[in-house]
């Protein structure tokens, strides 16, 4: 590397500097300028000697700050997009071959239970479309997204299927220790609702609705409050979600408070995707779901994940300031009358709630009706409400009565040991997978909670 | 070598059993204790002839007759032994009572903090802001995410990383390794002192210094650390921070991040300031000693 000083002579860097030095812009001056000069201003500016105080440069100045190039100002929503933002590949890890793809009946069969299955280019779109993966999630560690087959998936899935099949109606809360694959289940629950054909919508994240983060307004001559922005989101979702089942159903009601005809012959993707209206959209939504429930229409699966978040009083402030109740919000209404039984499915439809344990308020109204629901479905005695407690909520009670409560609980050790077959595979995992390992990490993970297992075995630095 | 003689040989032979010990005669009756009456004063006992006397003297041990085929379970383990070593297993290759043998035990200089490899170790205490440990793990853990996801670095051939790198296509699927190269790659060697007034005048007299290891890596460290807080966050969250930090980190092993020129000019330094070491108020001092 070159010195900065010149090592022959003794200049010193700044007498340099001011030193006529033989380079292109001083040779340029005398050519493009004229030798004399009648206007002043422009010598001035070629010289530039003049114009500056005789001391610049030799005056001791303090406490001039230099100004920061700021760069290019962050745009808005740029900070958001980077914070949800979901990598659901990565080149660097290892392909792992020879494993089978996802469909309708891997996940029903008993036999494969155990297996990580890779999921289809369609599906992952579709799902993708649902929100149906969470930014913190780690599907972005591996190739490709691919999940693994618990029991707990295909005792649930095959129970909802076969129920569904008969045109029941399956309502399902899915709880569960923090990490323990509740949202995953949930992910495949939507799948199993996506390859079977059914009409699919996914309230991803139902603190959304609750937290008087997103905008909303009174429905007219009603109560209740509506998402209009939100709204008009999910009925885009489920368009591109469930296209091809949607552009095959008619309009089969007359829906003359709509703003725009809808004819009989107008399909019903049509109809989903009919206006771009915040003012229209629970109308349109509401006009659509009245469709799904006339018979002989697919079945309805209708998941909404952090279920505790909506069992409370809202964020959101009534004309009169007083605190919304999540019921009153329209859309949230339609999901507890669904799960708690009051809307008729005349096609069979699964109505799934995942609770939520990491982010979760305190509520007893839902732990109490938890129990009693488990209770119930245990055939046992049916716990009594606290006598001394008087906060209870009762639409709490109605909205989770009669559910099915599915509680995920660790995996097995064969199924940890697939899991970490499949970590080691892909690069991620470097670890020798026996007996002693698999064992060692199942154990540390709580018996087999997924999350924890995650935690013990795929970082470094614990999360 | 180890000593035969260690507490852990001990340690392994006490096990739990559950079923009752071998009733052992021999061991019971050959312990030649003097007996002592709880009247008896410890300090004005005397042990003389007619202090024995008193005693019924012990008996003889007899020993009893071997019991050859006796119905007992060592007996039992001993021949399923012997049917192991007519199947052709080996007898001593097992360990009865752990399931996966017995843990490896520690180290002399194993402390329970040290579960991390060392410069992670290092980058984490680093990170650390208001003692705040287990934020900083988790910024250290989603570095380490990120250098797995990014894409393989390029290495610039003008900014070579330590000799015996890995190809740069590898370096993600080993995260510890990428940040530990790229952190070594960019440590300074040397430090300049300042020795004040040494050189005559008031001025200060600049010593090359070389560095340890760990110095080396904690001022690469506080390096790539100002240039990251200087850098302006483009998103929000817990990766934000996490994010600008990998980026740095593969800018370092890219050769694009500014701290090389950090590096190159302390070596410059360094190297004009080695003729120093000859100065006659350092050498005088050395002479001296």
């Amino acid at each position: 590397m070159a010195a900065p000083n010149c090592w022959r002579c003794l200049a010193r860097p700044s007498q340099r500097l001011l030193a006529p030095t033989s380079t292109s812009s001083s040779l340029a001056v005398p050519v493009t300028t004229a030798t004399f000069s009648t206007s002043a201003r422009l010598a001035k500016k070629e010289g530039g000697g003049l114009s500056s105080h005789v001391r610049t440069g030799k005056k001791l100045v303090l406490g001039r700050k230099k100004k920061q190039d700021p760069g290019k100002p962050v745009l808005p929503g740029e900070r958001k997009a980077f914070r949800k933002r979901i990598q659901l590949s990565n080149d660097n890890a290892l392909e792992v071959p020879g494993l089978a793809q996802v469909t309708a009946a891997t996940l029903v069969d008993p036999a494969a239970a155990g297996k990580i299955v890779g999921l289809p280019d369609a599906l992952i779109d579709q799902l993708r479309t649902v929100e149906a993966f969470k930014p913190t999630q780690n599907w972005g560690l591996f190739r490709s997204p691919h999940m693994l087959v618990r029991q707990e998936t295909v005792d649930l899935i095959k129970d909802m299927t076969d129920k569904v099949q008969k045109k029941q109606t399956v309502r399902t809360v899915i709880t569960g220790e923090r990490g323990s694959g509740k949202s995953i289940l949930g992910l495949q629950v939507l799948s199993a609702g996506l390859l079977n054909k059914w009409v699919v919508i996914n309230i991803p994240e139902a603190q959304e609705l609750s937290t008087a983060h997103t905008d909303y307004s009174p429905i007219p001559k009603s109560e209740m409050f509506s998402h209009p922005t939100y709204i008009l989101k999910l009925m885009q979702a489920i368009y591109s979600a469930n296209k091809d089942i949607l552009s095959k159903l008619q309009v089969g009601l007359e829906h003359i408070h709509l703003p725009f005809s809808v004819p009989r012959s107008m399909s019903l993707a049509a109809l989903a995707n009919a206006t771009k209206e915040p003012d229209f959209a629970w109308p349109t939504f509401h006009a659509l779901w009245q469709e799904l429930l006339l018979p002989g229409r697919p079945p309805i699966m209708f998941n909404l994940d952090g279920l505790s978040h909506m069992m409370r009083v809202s964020d959101y402030r009534n004309p009169a300031f007083e605190l919304i109740h999540c019921h009153d919000l329209a859309l949230l209404r339609l999901f507890a009358d669904a799960l708690g039984g009051k809307t008729q499915f005349p096609n069979g439809a699964a109505i799934t709630g995942v609770m939520t344990k990491g982010n979760c308020p305190k509520l007893p109204s839902v732990d109490m009706a938890l129990e009693q629901a488990a209770a119930a479905q245990a055939g046992t005695e049916i716990p009594a409400r606290d006598p001394f407690y008087r906060k209870y909520d009762d639409r709490v009670f109605d909205a989770l009565k009669g559910v099915s409560v599915f509680n995920v609980k660790g995996v097995s050790k064969p199924e940890a040991r697939a899991l970490m077959e499949y970590w080691a595979a892909s690069g991620v995992l470097r670890m020798r997978v026996d007996e002693k390992n698999v064992s060692e990490k199942w154990t540390l993970a709580g018996s087999g909670v997924l999350g924890e297992m995650e935690r013990a075995s795929l970082y470094v630095v614990r999360l | 070598m180890a000593s035969k003689v260690n507490p852990w040989g001990v340690c392994r032979s006490l096990c739990i059993r559950s079923r009752p010990a071998l009733q052992c005669a021999e061991r019971r009756a050959a312990l030649p204790l003097a007996r002592r009456g709880l009247a008896d004063d410890t300090t004005t006992r005397s042990d003389g002839p007619n202090a024995n006397a008193s005693r019924p003297p012990p008996a003889k041990y007899v020993r009893p007759p071997p019991e050859h085929f006796a119905d007992n379970w060592l007996n039992a383990e001993a021949l399923a032994k012997l049917e192991q070593a007519a199947a052709g297993q080996d007898l001593f290759d097992e360990d009865p009572g752990h399931k996966f043998g017995m843990p490896a035990l520690p180290g002399k200089d194993d402390k329970l903090q040290n579960r991390y490899p060392t410069v992670i170790h290092q980058i984490t205490r680093l990170l650390m802001r208001d003692g705040k440990l287990s934020q900083a793990e988790r910024h250290m853990s989603l570095i380490l995410n990120f250098l797995r996801t990014a894409p393989a670095p390029k290495i610039n051939p003008l900014r070579p990383l330590l000799p015996g790198s890995p190809p740069p296509e590898q370096l993600p699927l080993n995260p510890i390794l990428y940040l530990t190269l790229a952190i070594d790659s960019v440590a300074p060697l040397m430090r300049i002192k300042n020795m004040k007034g040494m050189a005559g005048g008031g001025n200060a007299l600049e010593l090359p210094e070389p560095l340890t290891a760990r110095q080396r890596r904690r001022i690469a460290i506080l390096w790539i650390l100002d240039v990251v807080n200087k850098k302006k966050s483009r998103g929000s969250g817990r990766t934000q921070f996490a994010s600008r930090m990998a980026e740095e980190i593969v800018s370092v092993v890219e050769g694009k991040s500014s701290v090389w020129d950090k590096r190159q000019t302390v070596h410059k330094l360094a190297t004009a300031a080695r003729a120093n070491l000859n100065h006659p108020a350092i050498a005088s001092k050395r002479g001296r000693r």
